[in-house]
Order: C-alpha cells, then sequence, then structure tokens
C-alpha cells in the first residue's frame, strides 16, 4: 500500500469512528433534557433515573467525540499538511467558531454533569439544553468546512495561489446549507433509532419495560420525526449536486453515458470493465426529473469526464444506494411509529419491539455510506476542481505504520465503548428505583 | 491585529499549559504515590478537576485553529516534520481522556479500574513529555528543512529532530512542571495528614523542575545548542526565570499558611514566567532549524484573513472567558458549601 493510500485510510478510518461518536454526543442531550423536563413537569422518578442514565451516555459520548475530535484536527495537518497550508486560512473561520461552540458546550456540560441540587434546577436543565443547542452549532461548522472543499469559495486561485481570501463567504459556500442540514437529520435519525434500538431490546427481554418504554417513546420520537424529513433534504442534496459535482452524480447513479431524460436506477451491479450496471430496476426518466425538476433534462454520464478525474464508481454507487435504502425503510418504520402511538395493542407485541432492535445499527450504516458518498465521490479532488488529493499527502514515508495504530487503537476504543454502555444498561436494570 | 492574533495565541499556550498541565500532573501524581494515596488522590483530582478537565483540553484546539488559520506555513512544518511526536501526543490525549471518563462513569466500581487507572497515570506522564519533546524538536536546531527528502534519511529527517537529549530533558522538565502545578492544587484541596503528603510532593517537585531546568540549560550551552545559549545570554530571559526562582519564598510562605488561592497564583505565576521566559529568548523566531530560524510573523497569513481571525477571536473570547470563569467559580463555592 503507498502512502497515499495508508493515509486515506487512517482518515477515512478516523472519520467513520468520530462521527459515530459525535452524533450520538450532538443528540444525546436532546433526549435527556426531554426526559430531564418530563421529571420537572411529572416528578415521576423514573424520569429522573433516566435523565441520569443519560447523561452518564451523553459524558462517556461526548468524551470519546471530543478525544477523537481533537485527533482530526491534528490529523487533517498531519496527514494533509499541503491542503492545510492553502485551506487552512480559508476555513478556518467554521472551525474557530467550532472551538467556540465546543468550549460553550464543554463548560455548559460541566455545569449540567455537576450541578445536580447544587444550581437552582430551572437553570440546571437550561445548561443541558445548552449543551444540545451548541453540539448541533458545532456539526453545523464542521460540516460547512466540509462543504468548502465540495464547492470552494471564498478566493480567487490564481497560477496556485488562493489569493483575495475571504472567510465568511468560505463559510457560507454554495454546499454548506444541503449538506449541514442533511447531517442534522442524519444525526437525529441515526442516534434516535440506535438509541430506541438499545431500549426496545431491553422490553423486549422485558426488563424493567415501564422505563425502558419511555426512553424508547423520546428517543424514536426524535428520529422518527427527522427520518420523514430526511427525504426532502435529500432531495435538495442531489438538485445542488447535480448542479455543482455533476461527476458525483454520474457516480452515485452509476450513469456512463449522457442523456437526455435519463432513468433512476436502484441496486444493480456496477462492472467498471464494461461501464455498464447489471440487475438494476430501472424507473425511466426519473433521474433527469429528481436532478434538475424536469423528466427530459440532461444529465452528464462518466465518459464525459476525464478517465482521471472520476471517482471510485462502484463504491460511491453502491454506498448511495445502501443509504437510500436505509433511509426509505427507516421512513417507513418512522410512520408505523406514529401509527403505533394510535394503535396501543402493538406496543404489547414483542415482534414490534423486535423490529426496532434490528433498526438499531442501521441509522449509523446508512450515515457511514452518506459519507462515503460525499468523500469518495468528491476523489481525485481534496478541494473540488483545485487540488487533488495525491498532492495534499504528506511527504513523511511509512504512513501504513501509522494507519494500523489508529486502527488498533480505536478498534479497542469501540470495544471498549460497547463493553461500557453494556453495563451501563445492566447496572440501570438491576438498580432501583430512586 | 495580527498582535491580537500572536495574543491569543500566547495566551491560549499559557492556559492549556496551566490548565491541562494540571490536569497531567494529577496523573503523575497518581502514578509516584503509594497505594493508599492514590486512591485519595484519585478521588481529590476528581472532585477538583471533574467538572472542568474538558474544557482544560480545548485551549490545544484553539491553539491549533490559530496555528493553522493564521500561521499556515509555521504550522506546516510542525506538521511535515513533527508528526511522530505530535501523533503520540494525540495517542496520549486520547488515552487520558478514555481512561479519566472510564474510570468515573463505569457503571461498575471493580477490577476494570485498575486498568483505567494505570491507563490514566501513564498517558499522564507520557503525553507531557511528548509534547515537550515536540517543542524540543522546535528549538533543538536539529530539524532539516528540505523540498528533496531523497537527500536525507527517515532518521535524519523524521526522528532525530525530536528524539535527541536535549528534546528530551525539555520533555521531562515539563512533566515535572506539569506534577509542581497539580501538587500545589492539590494542598490547598487536602486535610491534616494528606495535607503533609501533598507538601512534601510539590517540595519534591520543586527541587525536580529546578534541576532539571538546570540540566537542560547546562547541557544547551555544552553542547552549544542555539536555543539554550541564547536563553543564557538574553537580559530580559534570565530576569525572568530569577523573578520566577524568587517567587519560591511567597509559594512557600503562603503554602505554611495555607493560603489557598494566593499559593496556586503563585504556583501558576511562576510556570507562566518560565514560559514566556523561553518565548521571549528568540521571539519571533520560534521554530530553530540546521541551518536556519523560521519566524512566526513571516509565516501569518495575509491582511484580511489575520483581522477576520482577530475578531472572532476577540468575540469568542468575551463569550466563553466569562462563562468559564462562571464555572470555575461556581464549583469552587460548591466545595466550601459540601464541607
Amino acid at each position: 500500500m503507498d502512502n497515499l493510500d495508508a493515509s486515506r485510510l487512517q482518515m477515512a478510518f478516523t472519520l467513520i469512528f468520530h462521527i459515530v461518536f459525535a452524533c450520538i454526543g450532538m443528540v444525546m442531550p436532546f433526549f435527556m433534557v426531554v426526559a430531564h423536563k418530563k421529571w420537572l413537569n411529572t416528578k415521576n422518578p423514573v424520569y429522573l433515573k433516566l435523565t441520569k442514565s443519560w447523561q452518564k451516555g451523553v459524558a462517556i459520548f461526548f468524551v470519546i467525540g471530543a478525544v477523537s475530535g481533537t485527533a482530526l484536527s491534528f490529523e487533517l495537518g498531519l496527514l494533509w499538511p499541503e491542503f492545510m497550508k492553502h485551506a487552512g486560512p480559508i476555513i478556518g473561520m467554521p472551525f474557530s467558531l467550532e472551538g467556540a461552540a465546543f468550549f460553550v458546550e464543554a463548560i455548559a456540560l460541566g455545569f449540567y454533569l455537576y450541578g445536580w441540587g447544587k444550581i437552582s434546577e430551572k437553570f440546571h436543565w437550561f445548561t443541558g439544553v445548552i449543551v444540545g443547542i451548541a453540539g448541533v452549532a458545532s456539526g453545523i461548522l464542521v460540516v460547512s468546512a466540509n462543504g468548502w472543499m465540495n464547492a470552494p469559495s471564498g478566493f480567487d486561485y490564481i497560477n496556485g495561489e488562493f489569493l483575495n481570501i475571504d472567510p465568511v463567504k468560505a463559510l457560507l459556500n454554495p454546499a454548506w446549507f444541503t449538506q449541514a442540514l442533511h447531517m442534522v437529520l442524519a444525526a437525529f435519525t441515526a442516534t434516535g433509532f440506535a438509541v430506541a434500538g438499545v431500549h426496545a431490546y431491553q422490553v423486549y427481554k422485558k426488563r424493567q419495560t415501564d422505563l425502558h418504554k419511555k426512553a424508547f417513546k423520546i428517543a424514536i420520537t426524535f428520529g422518527a420525526i427527522a427520518a420523514i424529513l430526511q427525504p426532502i433534504s435529500g432531495d435538495l442534496s442531489a438538485k445542488d449536486i447535480a448542479k455543482r459535482q455533476p461527476v458525483k452524480l454520474a457516480a452515485m447513479e452509476a450513469h456512463y453515458e449522457t442523456k437526455k431524460g435519463a432513468p433512476l436506477y436502484i441496486g444493480g451491479i456496477v462492472d467498471v470493465e464494461k461501464k455498464e450496471v447489471s440487475y438494476k430496476i430501472e424507473i425511466p426518466k426519473a433521474l433527469s426529473f429528481l436532478a434538475f425538476g424536469d423528466f427530459n433534462a440532461e444529465v452528464k454520464g462518466l465518459n464525459d469526464f476525464p478517465e482521471d478525474e472520476r471517482p471510485n464508481v462502484a463504491i460511491v454507487h453502491y454506498a448511495f444506494q445502501t443509504m437510500v435504502g436505509i433511509g426509505t425503510l427507516l421512513l417507513v418504520v418512522g410512520l408505523l411509529f406514529f401509527i403505533s402511538l394510535k394503535k396501543k395493542t402493538w406496543w404489547l407485541n414483542n415482534k414490534f419491539w423486535l423490529l426496532f432492535v434490528l433498526l438499531a445499527p442501521m441509522g449509523f450504516i446508512a450515515l457511514e455510506a452518506g459519507w462515503i458518498v460525499t468523500e469518495v465521490g468528491r476523489q481525485p479532488w481534496i478541494i473540488h476542481n483545485i487540488m487533488k488529493t495525491k498532492d495534499a499527502v504528506t511527504p513523511m514515508p511509512g504512513m501504513i505504520y501509522s494507519f494500523y495504530m489508529y486502527i488498533t487503537l480505536y478498534s479497542i476504543l469501540t470495544v471498549a465503548v460497547i463493553w461500557l454502555m453494556r453495563r451501563q444498561i445492566k447496572s440501570l436494570n438491576n438498580s432501583k428505583l430512586v | 491585529m495580527l498582535y491580537v492574533v500572536l495574543f491569543f495565541l500566547m495566551v491560549s499556550l499559557l492556559l492549556y499549559v496551566i490548565l491541562a498541565g494540571a490536569d497531567f500532573g494529577a496523573g503523575i501524581v497518581e502514578l509516584f504515590s503509594t497505594k493508599k494515596s492514590q486512591q485519595i488522590t484519585k478521588k481529590t483530582v476528581y472532585r477538583v478537576m471533574g467538572p472542568v478537565w474538558e474544557a482544560n483540553h480545548i485551549w490545544i484546539i484553539i491553539l491549533v485553529v490559530i496555528l493553522w488559520v493564521g500561521f499556515p506555513e509555521f504550522y506546516n512544518v510542525l506538521t511535515v516534520y513533527l508528526h511522530i511526536p505530535l501523533t503520540l501526543v494525540l495517542l496520549g490525549i486520547t488515552m487520558r481522556g478514555v481512561a479519566f471518563v472510564f474510570r468515573h462513569y463505569d457503571a461498575y466500581k471493580d477490577k476494570s479500574q485498575i486498568l483505567y487507572d494505570w491507563m490514566f497515570r501513564i498517558s499522564s506522564f507520557l503525553t507531557p513529555i511528548f509534547l515537550g519533546m515536540t517543542a524540543g524538536g522546535m528549538l533543538s536546531g536539529e530539524l532539516i528543512i528540505t523540498q528533496d527528502y531523497e537527500l536525507f534519511t527517515f532518521y535524519e529527517l523524521f526522528i532525530n529532530p525530536w528524539f535527541n537529549a536535549f528534546s528530551i530533558l525539555i520533555g521531562l522538565f515539563f512533566a515535572a512542571l506539569c506534577t509542581f502545578l497539580t501538587s500545589i492544587l492539590l494542598i490547598g484541596e487536602a486535610e491534616r495528614d494528606d495535607r503533609r503528603i501533598y507538601v512534601k510532593k510539590a517540595r519534591n517537585a520543586t527541587i525536580v523542575v529546578i534541576l532539571l531546568g538546570f540540566i537542560v540549560l547546562s547541557y544547551g550551552f555544552i553542547y552549544d545548542i542555539i536555543f539554550a545559549t541564547g536563553f543564557l545570554k538574553n537580559p530580559y530571559t534570565i530576569s525572568l526565570v530569577l523573578l520566577s526562582a524568587f517567587l519560591i519564598f511567597p509559594l512557600l510562605k503562603s503554602i505554611k499558611q495555607a493560603r489557598k488561592i494566593m499559593s496556586r497564583s503563585l504556583a501558576g505565576l511562576q510556570v507562566i514566567l518560565i514560559l514566556i521566559a523561553a518565548m521571549v529568548t528568540h521571539f519571533p523566531y520560534f521554530i530553530i532549524t540546521s541551518n536556519d530560524k523560521i519566524s512566526i510573523l513571516e509565516t501569518a497569513s495575509t491582511n484580511e484573513v489575520t483581522n477576520v481571525l482577530g475578531i472572532s477571536l476577540i468575540i469568542g473570547g468575551l463569550i466563553i472567558l466569562p462563562g468559564l470563569f462562571h464555572l470555575f467559580k461556581s464549583f469552587k463555592m460548591i466545595k466550601i458549601l459540601e464541607k
């Protein structure tokens, strides 16, 4: 494996890891403050117990998200020094604001975790809300920086130099809004379904069902609403990509030929040699409509782009199909959940709970797949149409060892966190009500 | 605006060293304690640092962001040539943060605590050493900046600059500074017998700091390391170090009189003086290579970028610093209420 591949894998791996923890750390505070509010309103001790156990989850995920985020902020420079040398001053704005948001979050979390019974009830609850809001704000800001890599703006690129830098314009790049919206909804969907799944499993196993049903309801409400809204944001993203990064859209759909009235491919196996997709379901003219709002619009195919400016079509296509497939599934189940609120008998059926147990990891699989679409779809560019990834990589040889080290460390951490969460739930089930 | 940015860079660095330093020191104090006092230290550390430790470590992110936005070429040299020690620092920060949380938030307090404890202590000890070695790498004069990587061996370019006696000494010196800070901090949190333990630790840490400082400078002087010789020749530097040394007397007195705030402020001030001394020695040349010096000012971004960064930092500072102050203050009050 050469240095570039090793660095790319390391970056991919650390991002895949960080995203999971960052999303949970960003979304769970909202579940926590809802439970907390219910405790304040009803004084039902089950809610207090739930709040306190979720708060431990928030603390653990926040810290792991924070340390892996610190690692990433260094890795940007350590792995891609040439990129950071030029991009740093341009996208520094979202990162410095993110630093500020993150700081606010850490301060608020300090108050929340240690403030029980020590600061006024209202202020204490409010610090929990701040944790959530600051978390979402930092998520949006980081995604904005990523958006800039897809839609570089806020500078003039003259003779290989980045001149007339405008950090505000870079922050508000054309991709920031669609990407951030899609990501925030994805985070809520993924975390909502994951947390709901964990509690559904406890209900399925008939452990402390009252508490876990309450927890399930809070988490899945967030997840289901986000899942139902997600297609709107997906549509905005697709239209945006069609305009800005047509080659990415072509790879997502594995479209080789430029066509008017292009069909939408669902599934299928990509044959890169023959440049075709077999075993797919074809919906006539749908892609043209989805991308441009016109059934007869022209969609550019991969063949119209130089060979060395195309991303890995198979990976992008499969990842995109996975994301959309799971997204649709979660949307349907989200609707089922709202129906179940009317049909109470469903809640007594163990199959209902099993469904949510099986869906627990799905949101995160879709979320990772979505990031693969964005990131692999941007290749070979690190800054779209400006700088290639291979020109940005560190000149230090031997990155493969660094990759091995990170993969070992993060694998251990993943196992450790899962183990820790199991212990949390076990102790929650074993302990009496407060 | 450039100087506003530099000011924030310096403040973040100092705050990171003092606050995170005291945090690292907590693990080091534990590492070098008897079994019984380890448990006491663990509890005290958690009580003192629990609410603030996360905020303490964000200063490094601010520091990195200021560097890459404001001084991209400078940051570029660090990330390319000091890749390995920086990676080791990251590894340490990750292990430490994780261990700190695991040991306090694990639902069961059983044998796994032993593992978390050791992870916490070892990484607390090694991380500041690697941080110091990174700083040593910047200052040891062993860095080779080149366009043609084929001309040199991997060892010459990527290992030797930070893995040499001078840098290792700086690493140890920084770890000792952290221990010094924490011991002083803990004195104020302990009662009677425990208090005596921390007083003793503080005394030992002070001796080690002075001794290591002396060794670093003599080594640098003997082997003619530019940073060290410059340090010894610069009148401002020497006066700052002397002032810091002189402060030991009021520090000892305030420890004896159990003046918590006074002793902490004095210890913090001493460390700040030493750091500022190191910074003014060659300002603005913060990287000294084998044949050149790199001025941080010359690597600054364009005016437009610096202006925006400066303004963001001022606004950010206005929002964050009062909140942070309130956090520190609140939990100090709570501790008094607990007693």
